[in-house]
């Protein structure tokens, strides 16, 4: 099974679209079954994006030519140490999916559960999509396919508050697809091409100038509304607030990450040809980042509502992945691509444990829910780890990340970078004291808090699972980071810097 | 065509953009605000069919008597799947319209922000 696992690159794609199609009929007569469809989809998906990882490990990057048409007229499909992130989404996805089982019962009645599930594959699939397609037109289509099933679950749980929430997301998401395609278009009208690594060769013949510096821009400015950078946040909070649980962990954790994926795939096709002077653009994103990071963290301190203050949290998580590529620095890349990874894993602990607490007493603001470890230890612990991970403090799995790219700002003599990324930690960890706090040392002033039950192990294991994962990946995080090394170290030469 | 020394086409294409974009930013109801979106939409599917244009071009269908150069046909395809796209977000905006107003009983946006 060598050069095979190619052939695979179409199916784990074709896999999850086609199961979300499938949904509804198998779900048909009984509601309750399209969450263990869901489930077994992802399951063979993930195996099939297991044996991709392996083929890239064995062999390097691999292409696959949709419809046999050979490159640059047909579509491709390219599987490099980028695309790999789709194995650790879609191993995410199989944990959250169990959570989803039983804590959908107090969201949406039985028979709208097919439709949720459903959703939540298309979201997948699109995912998977974005992550391998080697054509910008693709690009752009599987953002919307993402996009749209996001707006969906956004919405899919509440009533009047949630599609307003949804429709909030679908204007601000819809202008920056709207813009994606606009880039996509100029740099076709440049060079004549979509597929990116011809586009890339043609480019450097076309030269620079103006024409070329709007497509950028406008990729640019469509993947920053994208991840939610600071200016362009408004979307986020409300949107991943107001969505049930696990849907939050997909749309915090991964969801808002094609953003930075887009822009690592735009970036090696700008820096192979090699036509624009980006350093500037470069130190545009390490401010943003710096910008993002500390207001992220500055609104989540004002927060009550757990679940509003997990989402300022995620803005300020994405300043720090920003941050790290704008400093282009080996170990500041490194480091922010692999937050990428880590930061899904976090954030889906803290969604997941927030949902389980959420679940079990129907409360959600941190006065309310003073003293509820007492009765849910479990949960309280895996919320603690989460905490203690996104803080950054080892042994966690946001601790090497963090550290990666401070070490990236010192080393590219940016040291005030490094500074400021290390205060955002201090926010960071005030905003979570105040919760661990809450949770551990204050007495319980609802009824529901102390008579509450741990939650039901459908719900309990997801958690404890990865929350585990979070401590392991802070002793063994030197796996992912010598994964991505040489993906980075490809890149860099060309990063203007 | 010429004016003030830039294509007419992408003048009109950029007036269209900002016109869409003014409705989504300025309108409080939530229809106009859809349709400014739409307006936008448009303004690049037309300048994407703008770009395949080859002044003097065939079409690129093989009859007899057709000879290089030809029109690109890739546009045509974008275009085509972009109004998919488009119509895909309009629907589930629309839906999404129907069941705030079903619970709120108004679409205006500073009506919306007024509600507790």
């Amino acid at each position: 099974m060598n050069a095979g696992w190619a052939e695979a690159l179409p199916w784990t794609i074709v896999l999850p679209m086609v199961g979300a199609v499938l949904t509804p009929a198998v779900a048909a007569r009984r509601p309750r079954l399209a969450g263990t469809w869901a489930w077994g989809v992802l399951l063979v998906a993930s195996a099939l994006a297991s044996g991709l990882v392996y083929q890239l490990a064995t062999t390097g990057p691999f292409s696959y030519d949709v419809g046999g048409w050979a490159q640059p007229y047909g579509i491709e499909l390219r599987f490099d140490h980028f695309s790999a992130w789709v194995l650790p989404l879609l191993l995410l996805f199989v944990v959250i999916v169990p959570f989803s089982w039983r804590y959908l019962d107090h969201v949406m009645p039985d028979e709208r559960r097919p439709a949720f599930y459903a959703l939540l594959l298309l979201n997948a699939g699109g995912m998977i999509g974005f992550c391998v397609t080697g054509d910008f037109f693709n690009l752009f289509v599987f953002t919307e396919v993402v996009s749209l099933s996001s707006y969906a679950l956004v919405a899919v749980g509440g009533r009047g508050l949630a599609a307003f929430a949804a429709l909030k997301y679908l204007f601000i998401g819809a202008v920056s697809s709207l813009l994606m395609l606009f880039a996509t278009a100029q740099l076709f009208a440049l060079t004549g091409s979509l597929n990116m690594a011809d586009v890339a060769g043609r480019l450097a013949d076309v030269g620079g100038g103006p024409a070329v510096m709007v497509a950028f821009a406008a990729y640019a400015v469509s993947f920053m509304v994208k991840t939610a950078m600071f200016p362009v946040h408004v979307w986020l909070p409300d949107a991943h607030a107001i969505a049930p649980s696990p849907v939050s962990a997909v749309l915090s954790g991964m969801v808002v990450k094609i953003g930075i994926i887009g822009m690592l795939r735009v970036y090696q096709v700008f820096f192979a040809a090699d036509v624009l002077e980006l350093g500037a653009f470069n130190q545009t994103l390490v401010w943003f980042g710096a910008i993002s990071i500390v207001m992220g963290a500055f609104f989540a301190i004002f927060q009550d509502d757990i679940k509003l203050m997990l989402a300022y949290s995620t803005i300020s998580n994405i300043g720090y992945i920003v941050l790290g590529l704008g400093l282009a620095s080996p170990y500041a890349v490194i480091g922010a691509s692999v937050h990428v990874f880590n930061h899904a894993l976090i954030k889906a602990t803290l969604f997941l444990a927030a949902g389980a607490i959420i679940h079990q007493t129907g409360l959600r603001t941190l006065s309310d829910l003073r003293g509820i470890a007492r009765r849910m230890p479990q949960t309280s612990a895996a919320m603690a780890v989460g905490a203690v991970s996104i803080v950054g403090l080892p042994p966690t799995a946001g601790f090497v990340c963090k550290w990666y790219i401070a070490l990236g700002a010192f080393e590219s003599g940016q040291a005030p970078f490094g500074f400021a990324l290390v205060f955002g930690a201090l926010f960071i960890f005030i905003y979570y004291v105040r919760m661990l706090n809450a949770f551990y040392f204050q007495e319980p002033v609802h009824d529901v808090v102390i008579e509450a039950n741990e939650a039901p192990w459908s719900m309990r294991a997801p958690v404890i699972v990865l929350a585990t994962l979070c401590l392991v990946l802070g002793v063994l995080g030197g796996i992912p980071l010598s994964f991505v090394e040489p993906a980075v170290l490809e890149l860099l030469p060309f990063w203007g810097n | 065509m010429l004016l003030f020394g830039l294509d007419l086409d992408y003048v009109l294409v950029v007036v269209l953009f900002c016109v869409g974009l003014y409705m989504l930013v300025s309108k409080s109801n939530l229809l106009k605000k859809l349709l400014g979106l739409n307006v936008m939409e448009t303004a690049v599917f037309a300048f994407i069919v703008t770009s395949g244009m080859i002044e003097g071009g065939d079409p690129p269908i093989l009859v007899a008597g057709t000879a290089a150069p030809y029109a690109s046909p890739i546009p045509q395809a974008m275009v085509l799947t972009g109004i998919v796209v488009a119509v895909s977000v309009t629907a589930v905006a629309l839906a999404l319209i129907v069941q705030i107003h079903a619970h709120f009983g108004t679409i205006e946006v500073d009506e919306l922000k007024e509600l507790p």
